[in-house]
């Protein structure tokens, strides 16, 4: 309750003061006066990762250590390829996979983002102020990375669209007042998760594809053309390949910003 | 001794008996959970499937303006684009190509928009003009990716040309980012008519 009156006066406040870019001025304005909605957020994660314990007994820290000492900088180079899991991962991904198999605890569907999210916030403050280091070493993560841009550039769906015709081309524009970022050119991707103002949530980069690919209006073509009931296909499953790939083409090229987590939106 | 012997014997025996009927359940339940596994994989893959297919129904010119300038790539046949892109226009069974435009208002604007104007039920998702166009004064939340529809009826631009640019836009400009809302199905052709009159009527607020 608290925390949606601090974010709505905030979200008053950003809004006159400058109600788009997602601008590290505005973090420090925040910072400098000791508040953001999110780090209740990233508190949460933080304990999480001290004391969410599973079947196993082991904590997070457990395997990497108190205050996340082991995972500093490792943010900076997701998503990666892990062995463990024989694919690229994204911080969704891994977290979701660390939980499950080391942790023993479940963390399918929404009810797992309770976790992961939190989490995900957490682990990437820890490789706050380090420069985005994708290096594309693995072949799988060079694959991805093709792919990614592909899907980056792929209009599709019953409004013709890409990622790249609002965020790139049409980047700057207004879609009624909410300005279009350009993720690629702007390297944006240094201020993800971030927490949206709007809907009081931290999101992570995987929820704001899913987001995105809602409004592509995607359908089923086995049913026929486009309907709202029939045939729409609203967001990919998370963790989906498709969703690395993008996040590997995004951060990319966000290579050498600074991160700045968790970042300030509308 | 040889009682304790036939007891052991019993025993051994039994154990020998039961092992195939335990053995038998735990390929049993082995089975079940092999099952349950291969449903809910079943169940996953197909939502994955589903989107994978979305993505997959591409149509040829979509395919051409998949492209890093998002345009009619070089070296392709813009003409013959064109040509193939106005074959898919379809018009109102009636042949009317401007309906009512009171009707086309509602389709234009959203829920929220039409009851802040008029204080009533109306408006759609369907048309969502104003996510990328200004028009109607009064609606200020308007997006600037179109040019502004201000006063468009007072241009002297034939009808039919605002037909075909709703029902599909990349008859005009291929691979434009507006959508082709008749190629697609997102409005009937009775309801582009409807839009068309929105634009085009000297009493819509379009052109007041």
């Amino acid at each position: 309750m608290k925390k949606s009156i601090l974010a709505s006066l905030l979200g008053g406040a950003l809004f006159f003061a400058n109600a788009e870019a997602p601008t590290p001025e505005q973090l420090k304005i925040l910072k400098e006066m000791g508040v953001s909605p999110a780090d209740v957020i990233v508190e949460e994660g933080r304990d999480y990762y001290h004391n969410l314990k599973g079947s196993t007994g082991k904590t997070c820290a457990s395997c990497h250590g108190q205050d996340g000492a082991n995972l500093v900088g490792a943010y900076a180079k997701m998503p990666r390829y892990y062995t463990d899991i024989g694919k690229v991962a994204d911080v969704d991904l891994r977290i979701k996979a660390c939980l499950e198999k080391y942790v023993g605890v479940s963390a399918k569907g929404k009810k797992g983002r309770k976790y992961i999210v939190p989490l995900a916030g957490y682990v990437a403050t820890l490789s706050n102020e380090m420069p985005i280091n994708i290096e594309l070493e693995h072949p799988e993560e060079k694959r991805l990375y093709e792919y990614g841009k592909e899907l980056w550039y792929k209009r599709v769906g019953a409004r013709d669209f890409s990622c790249a015709i609002c965020h790139d081309v049409l980047a700057g524009k207004r879609i009624r007042l909410q300005k279009l970022g350009a993720p690629v050119r702007d390297k944006l991707y240094a201020h993800w998760p971030a927490y949206r103002i709007s809907k009081d949530k931290l999101w992570t980069m995987e929820d704001r594809i899913r987001g995105c690919y809602k409004s592509f209006f995607l359908f089923d073509p086995k049913k026929g053309k486009f309907d709202f009931k029939k045939n729409w296909v609203k967001k990919p499953p998370f963790y989906m390949e498709e969703i690395i790939a993008l996040e590997l083409y995004m951060k990319k090229a966000a290579n050498g910003a600074k991160i700045e987590v968790p970042g300030l939106l509308r | 001794m040889k009682k304790g012997f036939l007891v052991t014997l019993l025993i051994s025996a039994g154990i020998i008996a039961c092992q195939p009927a335990s053995q038998a359940a735990k390929e049993e339940s082995q089975k079940t959970v092999a099952k349950a596994t291969a449903q809910n994989k079943a169940k996953k893959s197909s939502k994955e499937e589903k989107f994978r297919r979305a993505l997959g129904a591409q149509d040829k010119w979509q395919q051409a303006c998949s492209n890093p300038v998002q345009l009619a790539p070089e070296g392709i046949d813009v003409a013959q684009f064109i040509k193939e892109m106005k074959a898919t226009i379809k018009y109102p069974a009636d042949g009317k190509l401007v309906g009512d435009w009171k009707k086309g208002e509602s389709l234009a604007l959203l829920p929220k928009e039409y009851k802040a104007l008029y204080g009533k039920k109306g408006g759609s998702k369907k048309g969502n003009c104003y996510a990328c166009h200004c028009g109607d004064p009064r609606i200020i939340a308007c997006g600037n990716i179109g040019p502004s529809l201000r006063g468009y009826g007072n241009k002297g631009i034939d009808p039919k040309l605002t037909y075909d640019r709703i029902y599909n836009s990349w008859s005009q400009v291929p691979c434009s980012t507006m959508f082709r809302f008749g190629y697609h199905g997102l409005l009937s052709p009775e309801e582009i008519a409807d839009i068309v009159a929105y634009l085009h009527d000297p009493e819509s607020p379009i052109n007041k």
